[in-house]
């Protein structure tokens, strides 16, 4: 009885161990189970989930043949925890800090003075950049240091391996947003949208399976084709250099163009900047000059004058007229030329050789305000051009009320009226395709990071002159070349090369100063353009006179020749006469 | 289900005489597929528990799998990257320029081509004059001049070992790039300058540039 009695006792004192035992687990499965289940579900997943940023690229700027002008590229940051900062073991052997250092600084290139004060300015301190943008060549080597303080984090960088050769073109990327040319006017087909993916990961960094839970994708940016021809561009920078620098102009500009479909093979400013450095780099070089800064063109004007009175019938090639030495407009006014002081007995071809102002004056007293806006207009003065460049200027051409008694024939020459190098270079371009002006293209297009193409917009070709009457004024501006002054300059042996010379005063603010733009636009082979050159130095200080920009455009013209295998002419200029 | 299964046939005597017997005697037949039944049920479980085991195995080695190949990808992409950084260095046309000027080209600006089919001259055909080929210019306003990427200087390095020591006792022509001077600062500054002096002659002929990148010496 009593054994049984214990037996009870210890059964029923079991018992009530096994059910508190039970009745408290139970509790805790209810409370972590259900009670506390979402909120511990949470701290859990916290722990585990990561979201990683998926990297999209910024689409390339490339030029015509797909060089990349402007592309990003892999860098890494390169920072420390000043807290952890120290010596440290590397395979059993202590390094010092000094040395961890020094060792840095030699793979980044950077300062080791400056890299140890940066780690140790301020020990309290969480984080701090070392270096940034280091390449993933250098990243490897700084892994294989093995530093247990060292952390390298992935960043986009958008460098320019062409350097300055297109910077005018292709402007910049600024920290967040594009500050200049292609970058800025195309940065909705360049911009890029990183992605992320949320997702769990294990103690060992693996993504665990089937947890992806969100996925963005990433957008990739789109690429832009330049009509530029990077090789040309570097060359006629180059000459642009040379020229200036022995000029010591203030700045320089010159402009190559196909004749058959408008494209921009070069847009050159010099002095330029180099965009993966526009930090360093004053803000007047920056930026294209060729389409944003207007100057009153001076003589080249003349053979767009010339070309719009033989297109209005006002004129023939070989009409003789008489060049007086002065042309009065009114009792204070007069037109006079720049070198000759008598009258001359020039036909129209020889007032365009021997750049008459007073000769044109006569022949543009033929046409009136109102007609001669429209040829401007129509040649693509006054409004900007089909590029619709960042900044992009318009020139002046004042409309017919507002020209008076003097505009009206110094615009003729070039005066009164100004212009940038892109629209001249667009104006020849008609002179050279026949009359008919088609629309200038630095852009082709975007292609998507899909591959669609989307062209650039464009403008409808204008019919400006006739064909005669182009063809006759490219083959007065032959006349330049072959028989004119600069013709030991300008000549190049197996080709028929038209151009004409152009020495602009530059306005200030009691008229006419000192300072002047040379430049010389023309194009090649005279019999059937294909290339129009233009080159212009702005203030040349050791020539003034248009003479000094010839050596630069016959460089220029002659390596466009070459470069493009064009054929030399085969039959010999029929010039017109020049005198009666 | 079994009971309804050993039922006999006959439509004689009443279903309650029939049943108990029926029942008694299935019992021992009926146990059989029974415990069968509990067996591969079992085993279906354990076979299908084993199968999500495996797959789960298989999933995580394969999530190992995948990030070591994403590893790889991301390192061969950043190859790829270098690999073109320095395509790109390589193709710009200063480097073409300064290592044809390195290696004493000089540019003529006369054309004139050999037309094949006639043998016959095509323009005039003028010899180079080689004046101010060997300049390159500095084209920025302002700023540093930026550093020569590692390639580019490597290759320069190698054209000019390659060409600098010709005859022994013989001046080597000065293949240096000299930046000319920017209007405001008058100073000729020598940005590379991969002329060597003949002393350092490499003992076996080397291979002009063509060869390996960026090695100056090939065996």
């Amino acid at each position: 009885m009593t054994l049984q009695r214990i037996s009870g006792r210890r059964t029923a004192l079991t018992l009530l161990v096994v059910f508190l035992v039970a009745g408290f687990l139970l509790t805790r499965l209810v409370d972590v189970q259900v009670v506390r289940a979402a909120e511990l579900q949470d701290q859990s997943e916290s722990v585990r989930t990561t979201t990683e940023t998926i990297w999209a690229s910024r689409g390339p700027i490339v030029d015509q043949f797909g060089n990349e002008l402007a592309v990003d590229v892999d860098r890494y940051d390169v920072s420390v925890d000043p807290r952890m900062v120290g010596d440290f073991r590397r395979s059993g052997e202590v390094v010092t800090l000094g040395v961890a250092i020094s060792e840095i600084a030699t793979i980044t290139g950077g300062e080791y003075d400056q890299m140890l004060e940066t780690a140790l300015e301020d020990p309290t301190a969480h984080f701090v950049y070392l270096v940034k943008g280091v390449t993933p060549e250098q990243r490897q080597q700084l892994r294989e240091l093995q530093i247990p303080w060292l952390q390298m984090d992935l960043v986009r960088q958008r460098v320019y391996p062409f350097g300055p050769v297109a910077g005018n073109l292709t402007g910049m990327l600024g920290i967040d947003e594009p500050l200049a040319g292609a970058e800025r006017l195309y940065d909705e087909c360049l911009r890029a949208v990183n992605g992320s993916s949320v997702y769990q990961k294990g103690a060992d960094g693996v993504r665990l399976p089937g947890t992806t839970v969100k996925v963005e994708e990433p957008i990739h940016g789109g690429e832009v084709t330049l009509t530029i021809d990077s090789d040309l561009q570097w060359y006629v920078l180059q000459q642009l250099a040379e020229h200036g620098t022995r000029l010591q102009a203030e700045y320089g500009s010159a402009m190559v163009v196909r004749v058959s479909d408008g494209n921009i093979l070069a847009a050159v400013d010099w002095p330029t900047f180099d965009p993966n450095d526009f930090e360093n780099t004053p803000t007047q070089f920056m930026g294209a000059r060729v389409f944003s800064s207007p100057y009153e063109p001076g003589s080249t004007m003349k053979s767009i004058g010339i070309a719009m009175l033989l297109d209005a019938g006002l004129t023939t090639p070989d009409e003789g007229i008489v060049a007086p030495g002065t042309y009065q407009l009114s009792s204070d006014h007069y037109i006079k030329n720049m070198s000759v002081s008598d009258a001359r007995q020039l036909t129209t071809a020889g007032v365009l050789h021997t750049s008459s102002n007073t000769g044109i004056s006569v022949l543009a007293s033929r046409m009136g305000k109102t007609q001669a806006h429209g040829y401007f207009s129509k040649f693509g003065f006054g409004s900007e051009t089909a590029v619709g460049f960042l900044g992009e200027s318009a020139g002046t051409l004042k409309s017919p009320d507002n020209v008076d008694t003097v505009t009206r024939f110094t615009q003729f020459f070039g005066q009164g009226i100004s212009v940038t190098s892109a629209q001249m270079a667009g104006a020849y371009q008609a002179l050279a395709n026949d009359g008919v002006r088609l629309p200038l293209r630095l852009i082709s297009g975007c292609t998507t990071a899909e591959g669609g193409f989307v062209p650039a917009p464009t403008e409808e070709p204008v019919s400006v002159v006739s064909a005669q009457a182009a063809k006759d004024t490219v083959n007065i501006l032959e006349t330049n070349v072959a028989q004119g002054p600069l013709r030991g300059i300008l000549e190049i042996p197996g080709y028929r090369v038209a151009a004409k010379t152009g020495t602009a005063e530059i306005a200030n603010a009691s008229g006419y100063g000192g300072e002047r733009v040379i430049s010389l636009t023309g194009m090649a082979p005279a019999e059937n353009p294909e290339y129009v050159v233009l080159v212009s130095f702005y203030k040349p200080q050791v020539s003034k006179v248009s003479s000094a920009a010839a050596p630069a455009f016959a460089e220029v013209m002659s390596h466009v020749l070459k470069h493009y295998r064009v054929a030399p002419s085969s039959e010999p200029a029929v010039l017109p006469p020049l005198t009666w | 289900m079994t009971t309804t299964a050993t039922f006999t046939p006959s439509r004689q005597g009443s279903v309650r005489n029939r049943t108990a017997p029926a029942t008694r005697h299935a019992r021992p037949t009926g146990s059989v597929p029974r415990l069968r039944y509990i067996v591969v049920v079992l085993a279906g479980i354990f076979a299908i528990f084993g199968v999500q085991l495996m797959l789960s195995i298989a999933m995580s080695s394969g999530a190992y799998e995948i990030a070591a190949l994403k590893g790889d990808m991301r390192t061969s992409q950043q190859e790829l990257q270098i690999v073109a950084e320095d395509i790109n260095a390589l193709v710009a046309p200063s480097t073409l320029a300064g290592l044809a000027t390195a290696m004493g080209m000089v540019a003529d600006n006369n054309p004139a081509y050999l037309k094949l089919s006639t043998g016959e001259v095509v323009g005039e055909a003028v010899p180079a004059s080689g004046k101010g080929s060997s300049l390159m210019f500095a084209v920025t306003g302002g700023g540093d001049t930026p550093a020569t990427p590692a390639i580019v200087e490597g290759v320069l390095r190698s054209v000019a070992l390659a060409e600098a020591p010709i005859e022994e006792g013989e001046p080597v022509e000065s293949t240096e790039i000299v930046v000319a001077p920017e209007p405001s600062t008058p100073v000729t500054t020598t940005v590379v300058a991969p002329t060597q002096p003949l002393s350092q002659k490499p003992a076996a002929p080397v291979k002009r540039f063509g060869g390996s990148i960026p090695s100056p010496v090939t065996r």
